[in-house]
């Protein structure tokens, strides 16, 4: 009893008799009340029996998990050194919750990957990991990454507002025209455009697919490249969820492959504007830019007449769509060559997972105008260095060859002018003389072009400064 | 999981519902108003079942509008982590599946996912054994455990595996067509 302790303390100032006399009354009374006690104690006892029986079970389970746990990390720590099953690091959140061990997490890093789920982010770790798992599966299947853009690159679209007198009649057709399934017309709804299909696309898509995991990666909204989408791919066989649109993009005004599940080894890129493009100009093939309404070669400064106006349009069976469909066909082909019609092994595996289409694209292009020797005239500055020029660059990409100074190797001469020295010199010597959109028909076409088609036709009445 | 339990929620009637029908007309704004929300501490309302009580009708100066307290007695269904439930497979991607219990969006990264089953693009995505024997493809049914929730004001959404004991597709229309 802590009182006995105590009562040397109380009982400096009383007798001694009466600290005897207490303790022993304490004593009666503590053997009195302890039945009771015990009884409560047992009470007690019994509770926390129910209350432990629960929480023991509780604890097997946990006890349980850790264990599995472990073992699950001895295995990982045997076979490869990768802490890959184990939370903290998370692969990544949907909504914040991690989506491996479901711990809420408020810090908001990682990728976003608002195209799949609006809430998701992944770190870059899990992108590499799926990535690497994609790259697998897509090779099993012979495919590559096909990255398509929409606007004036498979379609033009102009607003409502903007269609000229000249362009009535398309509404009508759009309208007359809505129960066929291959009308290429269409007026979005809702959203005050009128929207065009290039010629080829349908084909297009239906070949590409068989080849490559197409993505659609668009600067324009949401909501526009979804109902493009349901356009292109009425039966949502193309695209799945993989439409990349201006919100998912991580920086401002550039398109990036950071956001797309898939190894940058195996992208293919099909886009009008080489500029948003920056860190991927080695998968590029850039488009000629598909111009159908007066409204959208306007806003590029072109003063000539639409395709609309005109009732004309793009070629169907040799369009710019069904010559860059075979320059895919052809990097497919040169990127899987002999296992094309093979069944693939682990080993065949590994050894196309180091090949890169880029270079592959690379070869194609060098093909086109392997052979030629190129001088520039009046171009671009003499003051100016030559290789940084971008239309040198552009030429030598094409596989020709670039030179400063004429001699008799040259075989074209690229000019603005007839009048140059330079110019003349290739006229008596009866090499080409042509203007820059040479290079440039070559690039878009993928061929070299019929030089005759590509005459200076009137010298510049200025001279160019 | 399910619970049937008692809750409040104050009333605005516009004036012109007083009548003889006043009663009905409180009930059925309750319905309307109630079923199909979702609140943090109590989860999805799925059905009132019956009202216990309305209180005396407190006029709003102004307005004429009339607030009811009304005690209801409802059907709420709220997902907890370590349940199982079964929910249907809404999409298939390559980094897990989406699924839904009723009102509840559940996410199983692919993580999760034993892993003898492997992702398959195409057509129709899907996750598939080696064997072929099991596919996880939109439509499915599939058993699943909550592993993590996280409750805003408006849903419910969760994060589940299929990567334990008999956990996994019970029922695949795909194979049986």
């Amino acid at each position: 009893m802590s009182l006995a302790a105590e009562s040397p303390v109380h009982s400096s100032s009383s007798s001694d008799d009466f600290a005897a006399f207490l303790d022993a009354e304490l004593d009666v009374a503590s053997s009195d009340t302890s039945p009771d006690e015990d009884q409560d104690d047992e009470e007690n006892d019994d509770d926390e029996e129910d209350f432990q029986e629960p929480s023991a079970k509780r604890q097997k389970v946990e006890d349980l998990e850790p264990t599995k746990e472990l073992e699950g990390s001895n295995v990982n720590t045997s076979s490869e050194p990768m802490d890959e099953d184990i939370c903290p690091p998370h692969p990544g959140f949907i909504k914040g919750m991690c989506m491996r061990c479901g711990q809420i997490e408020e810090d908001e890093s990682g990728v976003a990957f608002g195209y799949i789920h609006k809430d998701l982010r992944l770190n870059s770790k899990e992108i590499d990991r799926l990535r690497g798992v994609d790259l697998k599966n897509l090779l099993e299947a012979k495919k590559l990454i096909l990255i398509l853009d929409l606007d004036h690159t498979v379609l033009n679209s102009a607003r409502l507002v903007e269609i000229s007198a000249e362009e009535e009649y398309l509404r009508h057709q759009a309208l007359s025209m809505q129960a066929d399934a291959d009308r290429s017309i269409f007026e979005l709804p809702g959203m005050h455009l009128l929207t065009k299909l290039r010629p080829f696309v349908r084909t297009f898509l239906e070949e590409a697919t068989k080849m490559f995991e197409i993505y659609i990666y668009t600067m324009a909204d949401r909501a526009y490249a979804l109902e493009i989408a349901k356009i292109l791919d009425p039966d949502k066989v193309y695209f799945d969820n993989r439409i990349i649109s201006n919100a998912d993009c991580t920086k401002r005004h550039q398109k990036g492959l950071d956001v797309v599940l898939g190894a940058e080894s195996l992208v293919l890129i099909m886009d009008d504007t080489e500029i948003v493009w920056q860190r991927h100009k080695e998968n590029l093939i850039l488009m000629e830019r598909y111009h159908f309404f007066a409204s959208s070669r306007r806003q590029f400064g072109f003063s000539t007449k639409s395709l609309s106006e005109t009732k004309k349009d793009e070629s169907e069976s040799d369009g710019i769509l069904s010559i860059v469909l075979n320059v895919l066909k052809r990097a497919h082909q040169m990127f899987f060559d002999a296992f094309l019609e093979k069944k693939l092994s682990a080993k065949d595996i590994t050894e196309l997972s180091s090949r890169d289409v880029r270079k592959v694209l690379k070869l194609i292009r060098q093909e086109i105008l392997q052979g030629c020797k190129i001088v520039f005239s009046r171009v671009f500055p003499s003051s100016a260095r030559a290789e940084d020029q971008p239309i040198w660059k552009l030429a030598q990409q094409l596989g020709a060859i670039c030179s400063t100074e004429v001699d008799a190797s040259v075989t074209h001469v690229v000019s603005t002018d007839k009048t140059t020295e330079k110019a003349r010199w290739a006229l008596q010597n009866g090499k080409f003389l042509v203007n820059v959109h040479w290079i440039e028909a070559a690039n878009f076409l993928w061929s070299r072009q019929r030089e005759e088609d590509f005459q200076i036709t009137s010298s510049p009445k200025n001279p160019p400064d | 999981m399910f619970f049937h339990i008692q809750l409040e929620r104050n009333m605005q009637l516009h004036p012109r519902h007083f009548g003889p029908h006043l009663r009905d007309k409180l009930v059925a704004k309750l319905m309307k108003d109630v079923e199909g929300t979702c609140s943090g501490r109590h989860g999805f309302v799925v059905a009132i079942t019956g009202v216990d009580d309305i209180g005396k009708g407190l006029i709003r100066e102004g307005t004429g509008f009339v607030t009811f307290p009304v005690k209801y007695q409802c059907v709420v269904f709220r997902p907890f982590k370590g349940e199982i439930l079964e929910a249907v497979v809404t999409m298939v991607n390559k980094m897990g599946f989406f699924a839904e219990a009723g009102p509840v969006q559940i996410f199983v990264s692919n993580h999760l996912i034993p892993d003898d089953m492997e992702f398959q693009s195409g057509d129709v995505p899907n996750y598939t054994t080696s064997d072929g024997s099991v596919k996880i493809q939109k439509e499915c049914e599939v058993r699943l455990k909550i592993i993590g929730t996280r409750v805003d004001a408006t849903e419910i959404f969760c994060i589940g595996t299929i990567k334990d004991d008999f956990l996994g597709v019970t029922s695949d229309p795909g194979a049986a067509a």
